[in-house]
């Protein structure tokens, strides 16, 4: 989500300014320097970025050498797309974040219901639980989870990237979070009104959840789409990797360092989140406001 | 339509009892009013009948059937919530379709009932618009119109009028009043605020702390409460309460009964050579009348009711006088006595 930084910097600045309103010259200086900071920090955020895009659309002469004039160039990109299954990536990966991101919704949606509005026996404990997972470093639990996987058979699957993701702590908590927040007098209405459990969380903990699942949604894909260093552990053939194991094999010195190429397929891996938050962002940013993620 | 019967209904939430042994009978198609301080479990009465909570004892029968124990939707009971309780993200007429449509309702019959209701409340104009592009008396109004469209055989109100300003209240409590008779169904309405419950009821109950303080229509309970705290709760300005000790002379002529002698505001007389002296205070104009706070020679508090243009002022002496006919009796343990 390193992409969001630039957008967000500048926000944070303003709002900073009137909190450090003193009287004469230091307010002026205090806001300047602000916003030096943020546009300094916002650049040194989108530099890799802009760095990917010069040498992905011009030719590889132009890897480290800066010049306004050099012609532009398109080629890099079928070049990177003949060199490896990146159409199989794609497919694999968006396989992937659905899969994950739906099981995701289901059980999270059911779990925080239950978390949020039913009384059980344990229901601290399991709770607790819960957020326990969101305080554990997923990358603690590589070893095991591939035993795991191994166990399961599922070793070199796209099912294996997902499975250890698939009950999201962080869902379940946000979910509950919003459920809590939904007037009991509603649930009530609804249950004179004769429907049942599910229809109930159907037709009126879900629809008022909106925002929610909107900005969760968006986390979840990310950080999947995103995400690395289990996939390279658990895959090992062009069938279920996905697109950042496919790129960093690509990009990996035995294949022969072509900077402009790599940064081609760079762009190409990334462009669907970028186009998709470019797109969304009002939306997006609405939702994390109503949902309280900021 | 059915009568609405509650026999010797219990209920405490943990340790806190909140409803004690309860007796009560609505009529078929009576308009029976719920009214007492917050926390003396008129809510839960209601919520009981209702079926959101469950009875520790007692039965609860609706038309002779006994529901105490069924689910809400199996109750033919239909709720008014005070804060409307209408799904923001649905439309006005699928707020009011919602029951039907989860009970599986053929799209021509809901049509055709979602736009009856929509002429009797006056809403065929917003049946297109969100809850939140509503006014409040729009919205209490769609709220009961989700009531309406189930043809319950009891109404539920719960302090429906509560979020609305005092104007646009007096239209609601008209307009509710003018439903119910149209509609001839049996309600039970629930609320702190005793011009509804003066207004509006066939029967009043007067709760507090669980418990009934008495049952009887308006009229009845306004010129004969059961107890000082009835006394002190239904009317406006309440009731004055004198210790019989400290009366002196103002209810001069009466037998001395009681602990406690209780005179309604608008009965206190200026009977300049009788009765006893008072210091006025303050002066509290309210257009046809004014209300009198004043203090005796012995300390007592009065307040007196006095249409306008009397030409009292604060520090004026106030020969006041109670006459017997409108005294009330109530003994040590706030009973009435006669």
């Amino acid at each position: 989500m390193t992409f969001a930084a630039p957008a967000s910097a500048p926000t944070s600045a303003t709002a900073a300014a009137p909190v450090s309103a003193t009287p004469g010259v230091w307010p002026r200086l205090d806001r300047v320097l602000m916003s030096a900071g943020a546009w300094m920090l916002g650049l040194l955020w989108i530099a890799p970025l802009l760095y990917a895009a010069w040498t992905a659309f011009h030719p590889s002469a132009y890897e480290t050498r800066f010049d306004l004039l050099a012609p532009l160039s398109l080629e890099n990109f079928p070049l990177a797309w003949k060199q490896a299954p990146f159409a199989r990536y794609f497919l694999n990966t968006v396989i992937l974040v659905t899969s994950i991101l739906s099981v995701q919704l289901v059980v999270g949606t059911l779990a925080a219901f239950a978390f949020a509005r039913l009384r059980f026996a344990g229901r601290g404990i399991l709770f607790g639980l819960v957020l326990v997972q969101m305080m554990v470093m997923p990358d603690i639990l590589l070893v095991e989870n591939y035993r795991t996987m191994r166990m399961l058979g599922l070793v070199d699957t796209i099912a294996a990237i997902g499975l250890p993701y698939m009950a999201s702590g962080f869902g379940i908590f946000l979910l509950r979070q919003t459920f809590m927040t939904i007037p009991r007098e509603l649930d009530e209405a609804a249950r004179i009104e004769g429907v049942s459990l599910l229809g109930l969380i159907w037709r009126v903990y879900v629809p008022l959840a909106k925002p929610t699942y909107l900005a969760f949604g968006l986390v979840s894909v990310s950080a999947h789409w995103n995400d690395f260093i289990w996939p390279l552990i658990v895959t090992n053939s062009v069938s279920s990797r996905p697109l950042t194991v496919g790129l960093s094999i690509f990009a990996s010195p035995d294949s022969g360092v072509q900077w402009s190429v790599i940064n081609a397929a760079t762009l190409m891996t990334s462009a669907p989140l970028l186009i998709g938050f470019l797109l969304f962002q009002r939306q997006f940013v609405q939702s994390f406001m109503r949902a309280g993620i900021k | 339509m059915a009568d609405l019967t509650l026999d010797g209904v219990r209920k405490s939430f943990g340790e806190t009892p909140v409803l004690q042994a309860l007796d009560l009978a609505v009529p078929d198609g009576g308009f029976c009013v719920v009214v007492g301080p917050s926390g003396c479990g008129k809510s839960t009465l209601l919520r009981l009948v209702a079926g959101l909570e469950t009875a520790d004892a007692g039965r609860i029968l609706i038309g002779g059937r006994d529901v105490t124990r069924l689910p809400p939707k199996a109750r033919s009971a239909a709720m008014v919530f005070q804060n409307y309780a209408l799904l923001p993200h649905l439309s006005v007429a699928r707020n009011i379709a919602f029951g039907m449509e989860i009970r599986g309702t053929p799209r021509a019959d809901i049509a055709a009932r979602v736009a009856d209701t929509a002429r009797i409340l006056r809403l065929e104009a917003q049946l297109d618009r969100k809850p939140r592009q509503l006014s409040g008396g729009q919205r209490q109004r769609v709220a009961m119109g989700r009531a309406i469209v189930r043809d319950p055989q009891v109404f539920l109100f719960d302090e429906p009028l509560s979020n609305l300003d005092a104007q646009l209240r007096a239209e609601m409590r008209a307009e509710i009043k003018a439903l119910h008779a149209r509609l001839g169904a049996t309600a039970l309405y629930v609320t702190h605020d005793q011009i509804e419950a003066m207004t509006m009821g066939d029967i009043l109950v007067v709760l507090n702390g669980g418990r009934v303080e008495q049952i009887g229509p308006p009229e009845e309970i306004y010129r004969r409460p059961a107890s000082t705290f009835v006394a002190r709760f239904i009317g406006a300005p309440p009731m004055n309460l004198i210790p019989s000790t400290t009366a002196g002379s103002l209810a001069a002529g009466a037998p001395a009964r009681g602990e406690t002698l209780g005179i309604r505001p608008e009965h206190l007389k200026l009977a300049p050579g009788a009765g006893v002296e008072a210091t006025a205070r303050r002066i509290e104009p309210h257009g046809a009348d004014t209300f009198i706070q004043a203090t005796t020679a012995e300390g007592v508090d009065l307040t007196i009711r006095l249409p306008a243009g009397n030409g009292v002022r604060a520090g004026d002496q106030l020969p006041l006088l109670a006459p017997p006919a409108h005294l009330h009796h109530f003994g040590a343990d706030g009973r009435r006595i006669a």
